[in-house]
């Protein structure tokens, strides 16, 4: 479904991403795990077209979207869930939901299919904004401005899903919630990457995991497998680089 | 008490036709942190196009009053657009800080030398659409025209807020305006809607030149000032507050009438920059400017 080849990308002269080649298959859950600035986000933001490639290639299905803009990108299903969840904060939760469908509401985008259906079905997923749906994102607590980023980008429909450190700042019981949605959604055979600084909560639902390094793929495998590789188990449980 | 009544009738229309300008300073600035310093200019050529229509300058009138505002609010949209691209786009792309500074500035000035070619540089008479009996009212007189200010003034900005909250399109704008590389990410076409907002900028602004023309002379240099007083008032209302420059152009229109009458026509251009001034060093955001709600 989404196959990333020797990708390097750079902020400026400073290189950040020195070749990072991996796959996402049709219903797979894969995560991508590493220490603190080892290139996670930049891996993300270079498949959704926030950040331009300098070198190597994107592909979803039989589409190379290599250097394409965001918005085209989105508009061929791919959805993220950006770092630092970027809700719209002067426009309401139902608004920001639909804006994460307006692709589907607007000429030239993808399938409509039943938007209204969609925005109430995310409403039931995350019940906390349904009481919500009419405040201002703005003035929603961290946690729920987590939910929301996440349902709005289940709005596009997506044929592949980016998430970015869902459970970043979240109260533990809040993570635990945020895992259970990741655990349902997958149940439904979407198809993710997803990005988490709890390791082991995150391989636990993968399918396939790789551990980044410093702008390269260090280790990569079946879920299972990493979750008993010592190498791994001693970075991220001692902090320290294997 | 008559005469403090006329003066501040007159002031509000003189102050919406700020506010409409003002508007369009906001509407680029929301979405690009750009302003087109030409936005002057697009008033007066959208009221010079409109005399040309609706006027009898060129073996017209070819249209009546009502008539021609549509096609001079294209003509201002497709400005715009030429604003934006020649002048703005290139200055984003480089990522130059204030690019569009200089270029708005130069472009400006080039509109206004191609209409006094085209225009000459004489101010020509505008024909009212409207009676130019005035109005009594509580002892003050007021021109039918002035209401017409007013209104046409308000109902441009509400017609636009309307848009911004009902429509998928105005949310996008919204959403471009508050985290643009976020609103990529809905499949929002960020650039096109920075084009569009040039193009809304102008366009208002050729409104309010339309509106303006039959009170005020008409003329190639008639913009420059309009411009300028606009651009303090959306300084002292707050670059993001549409409440902000309604307030703010009504008052720097009554301040401006009032210190015309009691003071001297030659100072009227003072209150409005002392205003300024004092709102730049007491709130800097203007007097209704937000700042953003951001959580970590
Ligand atoms: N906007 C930027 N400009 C310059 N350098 C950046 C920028 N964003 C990230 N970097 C650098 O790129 C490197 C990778 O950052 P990135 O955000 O991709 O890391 P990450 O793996 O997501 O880390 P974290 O777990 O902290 O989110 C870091 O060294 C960081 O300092
Ligand atoms: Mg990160």
């Amino acid at each position: 479904m989404l196959q990333v080849d020797n990708l390097t990308a750079a902020y400026g002269q400073v290189s950040v991403l020195h070749g990072i080649s991996l796959k996402v298959q049709k219903g797979q859950v894969v995560t991508l795990i590493g220490s603190n600035g080892a290139g996670k986000t930049t891996t993300m933001r270079a498949i959704s077209g926030m950040l331009a490639p300098t070198a190597g290639s994107i592909r979803l299905g039989d589409q190379d979207i290599t250097g394409l803009p965001a918005h085209r990108i989105s508009r061929l299903g791919v959805a993220h869930s950006p770092e630092g969840r970027r809700v719209f904060p002067t426009q309401s939760v139902r608004d920001n939901l639909l804006l994460g469908a307006f692709s589907r509401l607007t000429f030239g985008g993808r399938k409509r299919g039943d938007v209204e259906g969609d925005l109430e079905r995310s409403l039931d997923l995350f019940p906390r904004l349904r009481e919500r749906r009419d405040q201002l994102a703005g003035t929603l607590s961290g946690g729920e401005q987590q939910m929301l980023a996440m349902a709005r980008a289940l709005m596009l429909q997506p044929d592949v899903l980016l998430l970015d450190e869902p459970s970043m700042g979240l109260a533990p019981i809040l993570v635990e919630e945020v895992f259970a949605i990741i655990r349902r959604l997958k149940e439904t055979g979407i198809t993710m990457l997803l990005v988490e600084q709890f390791a082991g909560a995150a391989l636990a639902v993968a399918d396939y995991g790789y551990v980044m390094e410093n702008g390269r793929i260090s280790v990569e495998g079946p879920a299972l497998q990493l979750q008993n590789d010592p190498k791994v188990r001693a970075a991220y449980l001692g902090g320290g680089h294997a | 008490m008559a005469i403090l009544l006329q003066l501040l009738l007159s002031g509000i229309a003189l102050g919406m036709i700020y506010a409409v300008i003002a508007f369009g300073y906001q509407s680029t600035f929301a979405t690009s942190g750009t302003l087109n310093f030409g936005q002057g200019e697009a008033l007066m050529l959208g009221a010079l196009v409109g005399l040309s229509l609706a006027g009898t300058i060129s073996g017209g009138p070819y249209l009546n009053y009502w008539v021609m505002i549509p096609p001079v609010l294209i003509f201002g949209a497709l400005q715009g657009i030429v604003v934006e691209r020649v002048a703005v786009r290139p200055a984003i792309k480089t990522r130059s800080e204030f690019g569009w500074i200089m270029s708005t500035i130069a472009l400006g000035i080039i509109f206004r030398n191609v209409a006094e070619n085209v225009w000459g540089r004489d101010d020509l008479p505008f024909p009212s659409p409207l009676p130019t009996e005035p109005l009594h009212f509580l002892g003050a007189s007021v021109l039918p025209m002035e209401l017409l200010v007013v209104v046409g003034a308000l109902l441009m900005m509400v017609g636009v807020e309307v848009f911004n909250r009902r429509s998928i399109y105005g949310k996008a704008v919204v959403a471009t305006a508050s985290d643009r590389d976020a609103a990529g990410l809905m499949g929002i076409n960020t650039s096109l809607v920075i084009t569009f907002s040039y193009a809304l900028s102008s366009m208002t602004a050729a409104f309010a030149g339309v509106l303006i023309a039959p009170v005020t002379l008409t003329g190639a240099s008639m913009g420059t000032a309009l411009g300028l007083k606009a651009f303090a008032v959306a300084i002292i209302g707050g670059l993001n507050s549409g409440l902000g420059v309604v307030v703010g152009g009504i008052l720097l229109g009554v301040a401006e009438t009032t210190t015309g009458f009691y003071v001297s026509t030659g100072y009227k251009d003072v209150p409005g920059l002392v205003l300024l001034l004092l709102v730049l060093s007491v709130k800097p955001s203007g007097l209704f400017g937000k700042t953003t709600i951001k959580k970590v």
